[in-house]
């Protein structure tokens, strides 16, 4: 029951928050309803049991009988984070937003609300149609995010967003449907139950695109790659992130584009085994172009925003490259990459959205000098920077470090560009912090001196921040405290990738395993 | 042969009778009246009130198969009730209680000469009940002229004076010109085989279709009759005009319910096995058709400003999804997947069309019928009620889940996966993606823009049928999608008894 509460509980909060009678009570009765929603997902870690690799906390029930589908939900160690990272960024972004969402207040946090249930449901789901149904339908709350509350060009970023991915998932559906006629023929038993899935064997043939095995696969990961982005379907996510506001920015960057990773992990990889090796160098190659390429992109960008948005595509591809790797090192890192991207990314689209509500530019030369008019902005810009760089003692150096010691086991080539990445990354942030903060003030700090008004942020803004600022170095200095509870399910994944299957641990086994531990 | 029926053929298609006779009372009411302008409320009250007997009977036929075991011929085995006929009939009753509900409130009609009315509409059900019980290719016929002439004469009595006498005129014409090739592709059938019955045609024609020039020629005009009907690509040119010219509830009726009935013939025709591989010729045109109803009909709703012209092009790519089930119906190896997928479309695509032409009535003027996508423009501040239900069919209708018209495409494309037709499943996936633009452009002007100055009092606030006709399709179209297996098992069931 208790995935099923963490999933569906946010229907109930929209639901609440229409009937809320008062628009000033919308934003406090969301901000409280989203804290208890994360204190309940913490509940799971009760639950969940780390030394094994089955799947836990399953519920599953019958939905379409005739077409074999079901209502499916379970969680392991790949799915346990993103989940946690879903629960845990919507209060910040309630708050966040507290200020910058001025119309339809109702209407956010409702779209807020049911995107949350769209997000955990596409990371518990284990019934491929009904991840499809999630993956689907969060495009719709997005859609309305960014629409009703983005910037000038907002009609167009919404469309584009919704169009491109769709037009990734249709494939994804052709593929489902066609693997899920495959079961029938292996079972008698029509099923979309990814375990079926997973014992199914599709055939593949070396050297060509058209054998079963790589179409079904390039359909599904096409879906993915535009979810992610990557390199070259990304051309929609600088539209929707400049559009977008800024809490539609923090998680379409925090949980949407990890979809499309987790979509990689979770199906890509242990379904199709022999076209994951065989094409690894496609996807290394895009990963690779997708580092560089985004990074010398965000260097030139005059705008914050964009900057961030393109270093965006320069950190999936990281991520891509990890889980492309193969190896334990490199899927640890990639999840872990997964994690600290939706911290360090979605603390760095808060910090531009506040200082932006305050001065509405994003102007890189509307800066300068901003280090003395703001200086407790400045501090916390430059920690999440240095996050964003993976600097040692931030999380973003484990993650990159064990992705790059993971693809230089796979692929040394790969490995030497990749580290090139991390030099323009520094590169293009450092410089922007410099331009923003340093240097002679700028027009707006000029502006703000005359005036005689504060550039620096406010209590509020400072309790988003603080969170996130305590995770990056968390994560950065005790990386076992959160990579321990998925290293069984990893472990299992890489050592079985050719003949990858997945159990279920219902209850009487979980206490038997417990009792065994115990008595060890 | 001998011509006799007992008390068991009347019982079995009384549905039809009851409607006919109920058809009558509202002439006659005004007849006795004086022949003053009758009220709305009794022609309306009592048509209703026939519907829902007729409903009653048609459960009462389908507990007689379901004792009785499977289907049963009535009138020297010229009218087959099976599920497939009972599906037909309670999908018609439910059509024409809506149509009756929008005709009520419609401007178009403005309530006058409404039992005239009454009368050719459930007239119009009877004749589609034929279409969809008949056995032989004849009454098949009857039941589509049956239908057809009383629709035109529905659509030609709207008081808007331009629009839909060109579309009566229209729709009367090229009709006309299908049915003839219809009727001409069923001679040449009965010149090849000596018979219009369908199951003495079923029994030659897997050997004929690989021989016989003469009955392909007929299998290929009495298609082509059909296709005519239910809006395929070329064959569709007639129905924009005619949607739009319409009076708007006459439109939500035609739009399902002819369709519905005539792919129920259609059903009943390609089961006589002239289908053998999907590498044949017969199903090679249907493939191609179905491809380009889906691409055309979805760019071309594309350019569209005006509502209804757009739900018409919409409708028109619909009906190559449904195609796309009928090529796998029509195929040994997927004909219960295929009629089952057929029949759950079919029911899927009558709800979102209703709701969304009931919509449109919403906003339909006394003096101008004609409804803009500007319109909507600001209609989430002033309405958010319609605005939602509005964006829930239209979500269904671009297939987006969890609605029913995502299981609808589900099921449809299943179905031809299971026969290898990769490429049309390809095509259709991509067209519908192409789709979910037009779609979502009305959710684009209710959401994201605001109401010009003075738009708001747009909406009819005195259409409460209409209203309820809109919250009830845009809950259907959420409700059955989560679920849909309860709709699927009871369709299942009825194609069981087919074969």
């Amino acid at each position: 029951m208790l995935l099923s509460l963490i999933t569906f509980l946010p229907v109930v909060f929209a639901l609440v928050i229409l009937a809320v009678p008062e628009e000033k009570y919308v934003r406090p009765t969301a901000f409280v309803l989203g804290v208890g929603q994360f204190l309940l997902s913490l509940l799971v870690f009760k639950d969940y049991d780390p030394t094994t690799a089955a799947l836990q906390l399953v519920e599953k029930t019958e939905w379409v009988r005739s077409a074999g589908i079901n209502y499916f939900m379970g969680i392991d160690g790949i799915s346990l984070w993103l989940v946690m990272l879903s629960t845990f960024l919507v209060p910040l972004i309630i708050l966040g937003s507290w200020t910058a969402i001025d119309k339809k207040v109702k209407g956010f946090h409702v779209c807020l609300f049911l995107l949350q249930t769209t997000m955990i449901g596409t990371f518990l789901a284990m019934d491929a149609i009904l991840f499809y149904v999630f993956f689907e339908a969060s495009l719709i709350p997005m859609y309305y995010m960014v629409g009703i509350w983005g910037g000038a060009r907002r009609i167009y970023a919404s469309m584009k967003f919704f169009i491109y991915t769709m037009l990734g998932s249709v494939l994804m559906l052709v593929s489902i449907i066609t693997l899920m006629g495959m079961t029938k023929q292996l079972t008698g038993q029509m099923s979309a139950s990814l375990l079926d899935f997973y014992n199914l064997d599709i055939p593949f043939v070396a050297g060509t695109m058209f054998s079963t095995q790589s179409l079904l696969f390039f359909a599904f990961c096409i879906a993915f790659a535009i979810k992610v982005p990557l390199f070259p379907f990304h051309t929609w996510l600088p539209d929707a992130h400049v559009e977008a506001p800024t809490p539609g920015s923090v998680i379409l960057a925090g949980v949407m584009l990890k979809m499309g990773t987790y979509g990689f992990v979770r199906m890509a990889l242990p379904i199709f085994p022999e076209a994951t090796e065989y094409w690894a160098w496609l996807f290394f190659s895009l990963g690779v172009i997708g580092i560089i390429y985004g990074a010398l992109v965000a260097m030139v960008q005059p705008d914050i925003k964009k900057l961030v948005a393109y270093s965006s595509v320069s950190h999936m591809g990281y991520i891509i490259l990890g889980i492309f790797a193969m190896n334990v090192q490199g899927i640890s890192g990639g999840i872990y990459q997964m994690l600290n991207h939706g911290i360090s990314t979605g603390a760095l689209f808060f910090l531009v959205g506040m200082i932006y509500e305050k001065t509405h530019t994003r102007k890189i030369e509307d800066y300068g000098g901003l280090a003395p008019a703001a200086p407790l902005f400045t501090i916390l810009f430059i920690i999440v920077t240095m996050s964003s760089i993976a600097v040692p003692m931030t999380n973003g150096f484990v993650g990159e470090f064990l992705i790059l010691t993971g693809t230089f086991m796979a692929n040394k080539a790969f490995a030497y560009v990749a580290v090139l990445g991390v030099i323009l990354a520094a590169a293009y942030m450092l410089w922007m912090v410099k331009r923003v903060f340093f240097g002679a003030p700028g027009k707006v700090v000029n502006e703000f001196a005359e005036k005689n008004k504060s550039l620096d942020i406010s209590k509020r803004e400072f309790a988003v921040m603080a969170p996130l600022i305590v995770l990056i170095f968390w994560m950065g200095l005790f990386p076992n405290h959160f990579l321990s509870w998925s290293e069984v399910s990893i472990n299992h994944l890489v050592k079985n990738k050719t003949s990858y299957q997945l159990q279920v641990l219902n209850s009487d086994q979980k206490s038997a395993v417990t009792a065994q531990t115990k008595s060890k | 042969m001998e011509l006799s029926f007992g008390w068991n053929d009347v019982f079995l298609v009384s549905p039809a009778i009851v409607l006919f006779l109920f058809s009558l009372l509202p002439v006659f009411l005004k007849v006795i009246n004086g022949n003053k302008a009758d009220s709305l409320f009794t022609s309306y009250g009592v048509s209703l009130i026939g519907l829902f007997v007729a409903a009653g009977f048609s459960v009462a036929v389908v507990f007689r198969q379901i004792l009785e075991g499977g289907s049963q011929l009535a009138f020297s085995d010229a009218l087959v009730m099976d599920g497939l006929s009972s599906f037909a009939s309670l999908m018609v009753i439910v059509i024409s209680i809506f149509a009756l509900l929008l005709s009520r409130d419609s401007l178009a009609l403005k309530g006058e000469l409404f039992s005239e009315f009454c009368f050719l509409l459930l007239n119009a059900a009877v004749g589609m009940m034929v279409v969809a019980w008949s056995n032989d290719l004849i009454l098949t016929f009857i039941g589509i002229e049956m239908m057809s002439l009383c629709l035109y004469i529905m659509i030609a009595m709207s008081h808007e004076p331009i629009f839909s006498k060109e579309s009566a005129f229209k729709y009367f014409v090229l009709g006309s010109f299908a049915s003839a090739i219809l009727l001409y592709g069923m001679a040449f059938l009965y010149g090849a085989t000596g018979s219009t019955y369908l199951p003495d045609i079923s029994e030659m024609a897997a050997e004929m279709v690989l021989t016989h020039r003469i009955f392909i020629i007929g299998i290929l005009f009495t298609l082509v009759g059909f296709v005519f009907k239910v809006a395929i690509v070329p064959f569709h040119a007639w129905t924009p005009d005619v949607y739009q010219g319409s009076p708007t509830s006459i439109t939500a009726f035609m739009a399902t319910g002819v369709k519905v009935v005539v792919f129920i013939a259609l059903i009943r025709f390609m089961l006589t096995d002239f289908v053998l591989t999907p590498d044949s010729i017969i199903s090679q045109v249907l493939q191609w058709l179905a491809v380009i109803t889906m691409v055309v009909g979805n760019f071309v709703a594309i350019k569209q400003d005006n509502l209804k012209r757009m739900l018409a092009y919409s409708s028109i790519s619909h009906s190559g999804y449904i195609l796309v089930g009928l090529i796998a119906a029509s195929l040994p190896g997927s004909q219960v997947e295929g009629v089952s997928a057929v029949l759950f479309y079919s029911l899927s695509y009558a709800v979102m069309t209703i709701g969304s032409f009931a919509v449109v009535a919403l906003f339909e003027k006394q003096h101008d019928t004609q409804v803009n996508i500007n319109d909507l423009k600001g209609l989430a501040t002033s309405n958010p009620y319609v605005a939602f239900s509005l964006t829930a069919i239209l979500i269904s209708l671009a297939g987006i889940p969890p609605t029913i018209g995502f299981f609808g495409k589900f099921f449809v494309f299943s179905s031809a996966i299971k026969q290898g037709l990769y490429w049309i499943t390809i095509w259709g996936v991509i067209s519908s993606v192409v789709s979910v633009y037009y779609y979502l452009r009305p959710v684009v002007y209710m959401y994201m823009k605001e109401a010009d100055f003075g738009q708001q009092s747009m909406l009819r606030d005195d259409a409460q049928s209409t209203k309820f006709t809109v919250f009830f399709a845009s809950l259907f179209v959420i409700i059955a999608g989560l679920l849909s297996q309860l709709f699927y098992d009871l369709i299942g069931h009825s194609v069981m008894t087919l074969f």
